[in-house]
Formats: C-alpha cells, structure tokens, sequence
C-alpha cells in the first residue's frame, strides 16, 4: 500500500512538473502581454513531434537541445505575424485567436503524423529501474524531474539576473513605464513570447517519453495548466510552480482512492482555492 | 450633526506612505476645498472617502455611521456621490441615457424589470430637470463620447446629482479645460452648493476655483495634513505658501 | 431617432418571417429541417452567451458547461426518470441554471482573461464527471436508450418525435420565448445597469451599481438560457455526449456571437447560422475541418472582429 501510495505520488510529481512547466510558459505571456495562449499544448505537441523526427538524425540529447529550440523560434514568428495584432485589443480577440491557432496545430500535428501514438526512444540505460523495491524509479522519471528542476532554476535565473529578466519583470508591473524608459516594448514581449514557447517545447519533449506521442498531448495538459495557475496565484510565477505540483501530487493521490474523480480533483481544488482566498495561494492582491 | 467625519485616515501601498494620518469634518451644507502640490495624497484621501480601496487604518464616520468599510454602491445608497480626475461617464451611451441610469438606480429601479407608466414620466421628467440644471438640454440625444470635454465633465456631475446626495465629492472638476469652460463649471458647483444647499468636497489645482468657492481648505503635503482654515488664513499661512510655492517652483 | 426604431422592427419582423418560414423554404434552397432545427438551437445558445458578453461586457468561455448540463440534464430525466420531454426541458434548464448560480459567487469578482480562464476551467470539471461516471452518463459513448416524447397537451398530441417539422416548431416556440424575455430584460431599468457595467465599470459602482451582484445576476440568466439551449440539443440528437461540455464547444459560442455581431441584439444568431453551415458544409468535404474552423477564427478575429452586422451598421452610418 504505502509502495501504492508513494508510486502515484511520484507519479503525480512528474505529472505536476509537466504542468508546472507549461503553466510558467503561459503566466510568462499571459503577465506581460495579458493573453491567454491557448496554442500552447500545440506548441508542447509540436516540440515532442519536432524531437521524434530529429532523434535519427542528432539523437535524443541532440533532440533535447535543439527541439525546444525550434520551438521557440517558430512561437516567435507566429507571436510577429499574428498574435502581435490583437495587443491592446480587448482579450476575447487574443481568446479566439490562439484558440484558432491551437484546432490548426492539433489538427496539423494529425495530418502529418497521424492520430495513432508514435514510439518515441529513449536511451535505454535512462529506462531501467533504480531499485527492486521501488520499481518506479527508473531513472528516466528521475531525469525527468531533473530537467524540469534546472529548466524552473534557470526560468529563475533568467529573470532574475539577465537585463531581459529584469525588463521582463518590470514590464509584467507597469509596461507603459517601462517602455517610456526606452525599452522596445515590441521586441520584449517577442521575446518573453518565445522565452514562453521555449518551455512549452522542452516540456513536450520530456512528456512524450513518459506519456506517449500523440496529437492530443497538448490539449490534455493545457486545462491543467490553467488550474495551476489559478490556484497558485494570478500574476505569481513562484505560485504558478507551486500550483502545478500541488494538483499533480493531488491527481497522483486521488488515483490510488478514488481512480475515477483523478481529473476532477484539481478543479474541486481550484473551487477551494476561489473561495477561500479568491487570489489565489501565492498571488498579489488586486492583480486581478 | 457632522456630515462627514475623517479620523485619523491613512494608507499604505507596500512601503508606499501615500496618505498619514489624516482627519477632516465636514459640515452639513459646507464646500470644502483640498489643495496641495502633486503627490500629496489629495486623490488618494478622495479614493478612501468614497470607498475605492479601505484605508490600511483609521476609522470614516458618515451621518453618524461607521462607513469605513463598506462597498463604494453602499456608501452612494446613503448619500454620498463623487467624479472622477479623469472623466468617467458611459461614452458611447446618449446624455440623456446616462442621466437615466443615474436617475432610475437613484429611484430604487436598478434591479426591476420595468416600470410603470408613471414612474416612467417621473423619471423622464428627473432627467429633463438635471438637463436643464447642467445646460445639457440642447445635447440630450448626443453621444457623451462625442461631446466637448466640459459638457462631459457636466453630465458627469449631474449624473452624481441624479443620486440626490448629501455630501458630492468632486476631483479636481476643472482639469483639462479652457477658461470659458471653467468658469461654466465654477458657477454650475456655485449653482449647486447655493440652490440645492449640497455639501460639496472638491479637490481643485486652479486656485482663482478655490478661492472663489470654498468656505473651508484643507492644504495636504507629502500624505500629511499642513493647514486647515478659511482662505483668508490659508492665503496668509506661511507653511502653506513655502510648501506650495516650493513645490510649484521645482 | 424614429428611422433607426423603424428599421430595427422591420429587421425584427424579417428574422421572425424566415424563422417562421424555416421548414418550407430550407429545402427549397438545399437544406433540411434538422439543419434549421441546429441553427435555432445554437443560435439561442450564442444569443443567451451574449446577454453576458456582449452587454454586460464579461467574457465567458465556458458555457458549453452549462449547455452541456441542461442537455444531460434532459436526457437523463428522459432515460431515468419519466418519458417526459415537457420536464426533461425544464428540469434540465434548472440543473444548468443551480449550477451556474452555485459557481458565480466564485467567479464574479474577476475580470477579463482571468474570468474567461476561470469561467473553462470550471467546465471541465463537468466534462470529466460526465466522461468518467460511465454506470450514470454512458461515458465518453454517450448517453443513450432514450428519445424525446411526442408532446401530450391534454387535449391533442403532438408528434415532435417522428415529424421534424414539428419539433423545429416546439424549439421555435421555446426559442422566442427566450429570446423575448432577454429582449424585455435589456430594454428594463435592471437591464440599462448590465449596459452601465459594460461601458465604464467604475462609473457604475460609483452610481450606486453593487456590479459583483449584478453581474450575477446576469450571470445566471445567461447560464438559465444556455441550459434550455443545450437541453433541447438533446432532444434534437436523442443522444449527449460529453463533447456538449467541452471547452471548445464554448470557443464555438463565441466565435458566433462575434462572427454575427456581439454589439446587435440578432448577431450571435447570424453568426450561428454562418457557423453551422460552414461546420456542415466542411465536416462533408474534408477529414481536416477542424484547421478550417481554426483558419475561420483566425480570419474571423484578423478581418471580422466587429461581425458581420456590426460591419453593415459602420457602412450604413459612414
């Protein structure tokens, strides 16, 4: 039991850090540009599709490196042609138009690579169990959890340290001060854009291999994604991280109790969170 | 009775001081006047008044009730109206439908689902009435969007006095605007406070306003009061005149 | 003034003429009932989505929760409960309804994208009931064993089971009467506060407008009208599935109301129409009509983002 217990857990963790790290890439853009993308599980998708074709060719550390790459610079010119437009604009039309964005990308995904699971290759050693007892630990779901680990450290670093944090930051608090200090507002939120999508893609890469590759991998983690945000905290990014594991750790638990309300926890969690403190855990008052 | 009683106010923004302890009363009847240089906390003072945000402490007594925390609707139900710095009407709605919703929430109608025949005439015959008061009546069927920015600011001021209050807040009600237009609304605040015996707390940066108006002023500097008295002693105060003329000067 | 009045009740009287003369002149034109029958359905679904966007000026996303409600709600009664379809409509309108009443306090104090990111992720929480509680729902196969029932009236019977005809008539009926009480209400006093809100909240609470309450309100009435839409979507398919709760069943509805016009009273219906053909038309023609539809959204907001009637009212008033 306790073995039961600890496996769907750590299940859950690993899940919650997919949603984590998907969640920073949507709070990155929706703090600063104040749209909600839904395109993001299309991006996901796309990053792990992007790594299965590349594998043959670079390898799976190659495709770990370059995939979110590609990723990322594609989100920086779908942000320049299209969501640059609906800025400013009220928030239904960035709404419908990364709705739009993501039918296309699930549908593309489908059309090119068809609506069956693709295999997708890992090296083996990462796939072999660490332990006996714990016959869930294999070393792939720690490695894993690593990435996800050093992607959120450096997201920080990023932000904290770098002049493109920095902007990034301020401009998530007052833009209009920002951009009358001489900052080009246009690029920065190209960038936080792309910074986003960039973790979009390595969160697709590192899923395909725990959850299979399929079209709909992206829009199966984006709801998750929403609630995590919310229950974190608008505007927080700490409370984003925090977010995601928590519904992951509470989806894990769930599935050894009561297997078939395993989805619905997060959003009885989220009903929690609005009503005892609407702003949710770690989000500022009045952000809203 | 005092209408308005202010004790001991203050309010914080993170480590933000942007109001200290302040106090104020105003009298049934009484135009009051706040001056005070840019980042004095004056709009601040008038956003805890009417309830924006609560204040971090200090207590807001309104006709003899602990007002202090409720909502900006409750506090207009039992008399209090304000305007805005920065004009705030329903711009793509007629005067005359602006007026209306003032009128009918006024009246008790917000939540019916219609009205009858009669409350309807008396309604329509309100919204004429405030017209008139404003000099509105030619531009009734007009867009407030499309109206100059004095006449906005007077639909604005009469949609606050469709509340019927006791006690109208304005924020600095002569911003942005030409003498011609200034004056108009000068005399239309004159208007009000002398017929409709309003008691009127007014935040103004056009001094000839202040002086003119005001029965009382209240000067604030950096969150904190400086002086109160009529304009005679605040014309005379030397701390007024050094914190202002400083302020001006820089 | 008095032109504009005249030119409003003549297109209302035009939009009762074709909805009257459905039946008769859709085939006429390479339709069918059953489409039309779509149409008023959604189109009530898109217009009740509208009282709350498009004149309170809040943006759900989720209704397809509570279209979703009101039709397993219908087809639950109808499985379990009594071969009703009277009751299987009005009790699914009042699940959608207490839900939507129950989830409002929760939501109402939010604004913009935060309200559309709250309002879908509660309606997955409904999704995943209905897909997960397969002994009660049927899963994600649906609910099914169950029609709607020929309409007892007491005095006569009507078949709205066989005849097509007759049923697009009881929705029809349905519809206006909806559709008549949500005109009523924004032409009220209370409804003059939801165009207060819309236009400049602020100024609105400092009239003395308590907005949480009455956004609310509108809230439910919006949901109330949803539910009755999305029951009577059962009714039209004999069948729920869980796809009526999905989060893109909402992108539907507002991609309706502002591909008709969010800012005219029979838009979202227009919109509606414009939709289901073009759903129709490409689920017939393509495998991958899904990227049309994503292509129509993007289109729709690069180049139509005032609807089609808000285009014709900026060309009759330029």
């Amino acid at each position: 039991m306790t073995q039961l217990v600890l496996f769907n857990v750590f299940n859950g963790l690993i899940v919650g850090a997919f949603y984590a790290l998907m969640a920073l890439g949507l709070s990155l853009i929706l703090n600063l540009s104040g749209v909600i993308n839904f395109a993001h599980g299309g991006f996901l998708a796309l990053g792990g599709y992007l790594a299965y074709m590349m594998i043959p060719y670079v390898g799976f550390w190659g495709a770990l490196v370059f995939a979110p790459f590609v990723t990322a610079i594609l989100g920086l010119i779908v942000e320049r042609v299209l969501i640059r437009r609906v800025y400013g604009r009220d928030p239904l039309y960035s709404l419908l138009l990364t709705f739009g964005l993501a039918f296309m990308f699930e549908d593309g995904t489908r059309y090119i690579w068809g609506a069956q699971s693709l295999p997708f290759q890992v090296p083996g050693w990462l796939m072999a169990p660490l332990s006996v007892d714990y016959f869930f630990l294999t070393g792939y779901r720690l490695f894993m959890v690593l990435m996800v680990a050093i992607a959120v450290a450096g997201l920080f670093a990023i932000l904290t340290y770098t002049r493109l944090g920095m902007r990034i930051r301020a401009g998530t608090l007052d833009l209009e001060t920002v951009s009358v200090l001489g900052v080009n507002v246009r690029i920065l939120r190209n960038l936080n854009f792309g910074l986003g999508i960039y973790l979009a893609g390595l969160a697709g890469v590192l899923a395909v291999g725990q959850l299979g590759l399929q079209p709909t991998i992206g829009t199966s983690l984006i709801m998750p994604s929403f609630v995590a945000i919310i229950v974190g905290g608008l505007g927080s990014l700490p409370g984003t991280l925090l977010g995601g594991l928590l519904i992951g750790v509470a989806s894990g638990v769930t599935t050894v109790f009561f297997p078939s309300a395993t989805e619905a926890v997060m959003y009885i969690m989220m009903a929690a969170v609005l009503l005892v403190r609407p702003r949710g855990l770690l989000g500022e008052e009045g952000r809203f | 009775m005092s209408l308005l009683r202010v004790e001991n106010v203050s309010k914080h923004f993170g480590s933000l001081v942007a109001v200290n302890n302040i106090s104020m009363v105003v009298e049934p009847g009484e135009l009051r006047a706040v001056i005070g240089p840019n980042g004095a906390g004056k709009t601040t003072f008038f956003n805890l008044i009417s309830g924006f945000f609560p204040p971090t402490s200090g207590r807001i007594v309104f006709d003899g009730e602990d007002i202090t925390a409720l909502l900006p609707a409750r506090r207009v139900w039992r008399g209090m109206a304000r305007t805005f710095q920065i004009t705030e009407v329903f711009p793509e709605l007629t005067v005359r439908e602006n007026l209306r919703i003032a009128v009918e929430v006024a009246a008790g109608n917000r939540l019916n689902p219609w009205l009858s025949r009669d409350a309807d005439g008396e309604i329509r015959a309100r919204i004429v009435e405030l017209m008139d008061m404003g000099g509105l009546g030619e531009k009734a069927d007009r867009l407030v969007g499309e109206l100059a920015h004095g006449d906005q600011r007077a639909t604005e001021i009469m949609m606050a006095l469709a509340l019927k209050p006791r006690l109208l807040l304005l924020d600095e009600p002569t911003a942005g605007m030409g003498d011609q237009e200034t004056y108009d609304i000068t005399q239309l605040i004159r208007k009000l406070h002398r017929e409709e015996k309003l008691a009127i707390v007014l935040i103004e940066h056009d001094m000839r306003v202040v002086f003119h108006l005001a029965d009382r002023i209240m000067v604030l500097a950096e969150g904190e009061p400086l002086a109160e008295g009529t304009p005679r002693e605040i014309g005379a105060n030397e701390a007024v005149q050094a914190a202002y003329l400083g302020k001006a000067a820089a | 003034m008095r032109g504009d009045d005249l030119q409003k009740r003549a297109a209302t009287a035009i939009v009762w003429l074709l909805l009257i003369g459905a039946p008769y002149w859709l085939p006429a034109i390479g339709g069918y009932t059953e489409l039309g029958t779509r149409v008023v359905v959604l189109g009530l679904a898109a217009m009740s989505l509208n009282f709350l966007l498009g004149y309170t000026g809040v943006l759900s996303f989720g209704h397809a929760a509570y279209f979703g409600l009101g039709a397993y709600g219908a087809g639950m009664t109808l499985r379990y409960l009594v071969p009703s379809t009277g009751l299987s409509v009005i009790i699914g309108t009042l699940v959608g309804t207490i839900a939507a009443a129950i989830i409002g306090p929760m939501i109402i104090r939010l604004r913009g994208v935060y309200f559309a990111m709250v309002t879908i992720a509660f309606g997955q929480t409904f999704y995943f009931i209905a897909f997960r509680w397969n002994t009660v729902t049927g899963g994600d196969d649906g609910l099914i064993g169950w029609t709607r029932q020929p309409l007892n009236l007491g005095f006569a019977t009507i078949d709205i089971l066989k005849s097509s005809v007759a049923f697009y008539y009881f929705v029809l009926v349905l519809f206006a009467v909806a559709v008549g009480i949500m005109a009523w209400l924004l032409r009220s006093p209370f409804g003059r506060t939801l165009l207060a809100i819309r236009e400049n909240e602020r100024r609105a609470r400092f009239l003395g407008i308590p907005v949480d309450q009455h956004i609310w309100i509108s809230w439910v009435i919006s949901c109330c009208f949803v539910s009755l839409a999305g029951a009577l979507y059962a009714l039209l398919n004999n069948f729920v599935d869980p796809r009526t709760l999905y989060w893109s069943q909402s992108g539907d509805f507002v991609i309706m109301a502002v591909l008709g016009g969010m800012r005219s009273f029979w838009g979202p219906l227009l919109g509606a129409a414009i939709f289901v053909v073009l759903q129709d038309y490409l689920s017939s023609q393509t495998q991958n009509w899904m990227s049309f539809v994503g292509l129509f959204f993007v289109l729709v907001v690069l180049f139509f983002p005032r609807g089609v009637l808000g285009i014709i009212r900026r060309r009759a008033t330029a």
